[in-house]
């Protein structure tokens, strides 16, 4: 400890740091991110936490690993995205610590490189090579026949699309901890799977805003003039048109996919990022380090991105995880009225809406468990913005 | 060293700014120039153009309510006026560099001051970031900053302001600039700072050769540092001349007025000089010599108050723009 904290002085405290200390300084914002991280990790390891395929099975004194056999090509592109993804935190933690600051923006970004381009290889060798197989072996029969033996299932051993029209819309019992729905499928396993749709709603819808935004309200706010009087008249315009109207109509001229549900969400959302960094960079252009950046003839990708952006991105950041939370829940409203994914994918929303059942049931374990679980989620995003709020409080910019 | 070679001239430049009502004139028909490996320092009051001078001749009026209406500057031979801003950009930082008043906020809070110098090291001459690096500690250990190594790898805020000041200093001329326009470099620092600064400068001076373009209100500084000065007020020059003859005989009246409202040594007892009224409004400029309303020599008469005396040589080397001064051409 004592050396790390050499170390540190050493290297001197950058903003990152200060802002991380004060951040955690707060036991709820800790405990949130904790949350959100194990989300993370929920949604990734899915498979292997709910599936009606058995980890290893013997059947005719022959082992089997069925599961393993049985993961879809978005399985392993999720996985190496998490794998690299996690990789990379750990390495701006040790580039933080250990590597001397003279490289390690050179570093950084050929890590950054190396890594997103191992992912997208990664994911051109997985959709090639690994084969789309269907595995409708009904694994618990083999077993209940006798012909199999030795089966080690997950903890929850049920497919999120396996119906089972003898057990519908049961309550939580010992084999179906959450119950299950209309189909007969385990509410528990589709609300661990459908967390993968909610996360990647989110980070995804938002990353696309957030990209679209920060470059018009960059190029708004240093160019001003004509350019930000006709920027912010469109900026005006798509906010006087009520979003989610919007995006219901936009969702019925296209196809029902994830996918379109991002890009829809991620390009009516724009505006408010575009504002704050517009706002941020009207303050910054005229201050005396962008002056001294532009005195140095250094090229205008520098100016707007490497030395106004890191300056003026704190509101968007924290912004930003309220617009994680938003789009979960602009989805699950999609998905409840029935625009959103198509079933069996499962979505938190859509489970949501079977809670009154065609025969006009209330079947409580449907609406509890996926409420809050929507619940749950935005509210630690929004702790999470909060907190993130409070440490980049200007107070802590004197120092 | 004989070498009046002419690195930087500037000749009838005007720059207005504009708002929705109204043009103010910040700098009008300002025209001086400046030789190699030479001082040249620009005084005047607040407000009365020098800063907007400076960064007209780096092209960093903001624009769109910044304007350079006209005029041309000659930098080695270049209009830089009429160059394009891709051109420009390798003017700037690579051949003029600019240092600020305030160090405080003139170094960006993200970044370690070594990465910052690094920068522009790697923009102009094309060197990997490692090479870079070292000049960067080079360059800082030029500027007397102990243990260059070490502080290379710090952020501005964890630095005091003389020091910040220096990384400026090994900023700017980082990338050998033949011309360094210094804008009240040491006017946020306090006395004994302000000396090491300039000594410092004086110093960097005679190693590269760089001509300095000091920018003050400071006549103290001018008189020890500057080897040629033109006096600014409402947005013109009103005398240029070098400093030895400027102190010792002004022939502006409001050089003249400065001169005396000076502290000097064995002045006990009397109140000070002060130069009676206010400097103008910008927006409300007197009519003729701006500064009539405010001249003490007597002769202020409808000449003055009608017609804007320009710029005249009236000895070789200097110039003036008063109707009553010695030797103006009437």
């Amino acid at each position: 400890m004592s050396k790390q904290s050499q170390e540190k002085s050493k290297w001197g405290t950058s903003y990152g740091e200060l802002v991380w200390r004060e951040f955690s300084k707060s036991w709820l914002a800790r405990f949130c991110l904790g949350f959100i991280f194990f989300l993370f990790a929920v949604a990734v390891f899915a498979p292997f936490l709910a599936n009606d395929k058995p980890f290893a099975i013997r059947i005719d004194e022959q082992l089997h690993f069925p599961i393993f056999r049985n993961l879809k090509v978005s399985d392993y592109c999720i996985f190496l995205a998490a794998i690299f993804g996690y990789l990379q935190v750990l390495l701006i933690r040790r580039n933080h610590k250990r590597v001397d600051p003279s490289i390690r923006p050179a570093i950084l970004w050929r890590q950054i490189c190396i890594n997103s381009s191992i992912v997208v290889i990664g994911t051109i060798l997985i959709l090639i090579f690994v084969p789309r197989r269907l595995d409708a072996t009904d694994y618990k029969a083999l077993i209940a026949s006798g012909k199999a033996t030795n089966a080690v299932f997950a903890p929850i051993p049920y497919g999120y699309d396996r119906t089972n029209l003898k057990l519908r819309e049961q309550p939580p019992s010992r084999q179906h901890w959450l119950g299950t729905d209309d189909v007969g499928a385990d509410v528990l396993c589709r609300l661990l799977h459908g967390s993968r749709i909610s996360l990647s709603v989110g980070f995804v819808a938002v990353g696309i805003s957030a990209v679209i935004g920060v470059i018009a309200g960059a190029i708004l706010g240093y160019f001003g003039g004509k350019v930000d009087f006709i920027g912010m008249r469109v900026v005006e315009i798509m906010m006087a048109i009520p979003v989610f109207f919007l995006i219901i109509t936009i969702v019925a001229f296209f196809p029902r996919s994830l996918l379109n549900i991002m890009i829809i969400i991620g390009i009516t959302s724009w505006t408010s990022y575009a504002r704050f960094i517009r706002a941020e960079f009207f303050k910054l252009r005229k201050q005396d380090f962008v002056q001294a950046a532009i005195s140095l003839g250094l090229p205008l990708r520098s100016i707007l991105f490497r030395h106004m952006l890191p300056n003026g991105i704190a509101p968007v950041l924290v912004n930003v995880t309220f617009g994680i939370a938003g789009a979960i829940f602009i989805e699950a409203a999609l998905s409840f009225l029935g625009f959103g994914v198509a079933p069996p994918t499962p979505s938190w929303g859509q489970m949501l809406s079977l809670g009154v059942s065609t025969t006009g049931r209330f079947l409580w374990w449907l609406s509890l468990f996926p409420g809050l679980a929507i619940f749950l989620t935005v509210l630690a995003y929004n702790l999470v913005g909060e907190s993130l709020r409070d440490a980049i409080d200007p107070k802590l910019r004197i120092q | 060293m004989d070498n009046n070679e002419t690195l930087l001239s500037v000749k009838d430049l005007s720059t207005y700014f504009f708002t929705e009502k109204n043009v103010i004139k910040a700098v009008q028909n300002v025209s001086f120039s400046m030789e190699k490996g030479r001082t040249f320092a620009l005084v005047g009051e607040s407000g009365c153009g020098k800063s907007v001078t400076a960064l007209s001749i780096m092209r960093l009026v903001s624009e769109p309510q910044g304007k350079i209406v006209s005029g041309e500057i000659i930098f080695q031979g270049n209009n830089l006026l009429t160059l394009s801003e891709k051109r420009m950009r390798k003017v700037r930082g690579n051949e003029i560099a600019m240092i600020f008043q305030e160090p405080m906020t003139s170094l960006n809070p993200v970044y370690t001051v070594g990465n910052q110098i690094a920068e522009a090291i790697t923009l102009h001459q094309k060197k990997g970031i490692s090479e870079a690096w070292a000049d960067a500690v080079e360059m800082l250990k030029k500027v007397g900053i102990s243990d260059p190594q070490q502080r290379a790898r710090e952020y501005p805020h964890q630095m005091s302001g003389g020091m910040q000041q220096r990384v400026m200093i090994a900023m700017a001329i980082s990338c050998q600039p033949g011309l360094l326009i210094a804008d009240e470099p040491t006017t946020a620092l306090d006395v004994t700072l302000q000396a090491q600064i300039l000594d410092l400068l004086d110093e960097l001076q005679k190693q590269t050769g760089m001509s300095i373009l000091l920018i003050t209100h400071d006549l103290g500084i001018v008189a020890q540092r500057a080897e040629d000065v033109a006096v600014m007020y409402a947005s013109r020059i009103v005398e240029v001349a070098d400093t030895q003859r400027l102190f010792k005989e002004p022939l502006h009246p409001y050089t003249q007025g400065l001169l005396k409202s000076l502290l000097r040594l064995g002045f006990e007892g009397k109140r000070l000089h002060t130069i009676s009224g206010n400097v103008p409004d910008p927006l409300h400029f007197p009519t003729g010599c701006k500064f009539h309303p405010r001249c003490q020599t007597g002769c202020n008469d409808k000449k003055c108050q009608s017609a804007e005396p320009k710029l005249r040589e009236v000895q070789p080397g200097r110039s003036v723009a008063c109707w009553y001064a010695k030797g103006y051409p009437q």
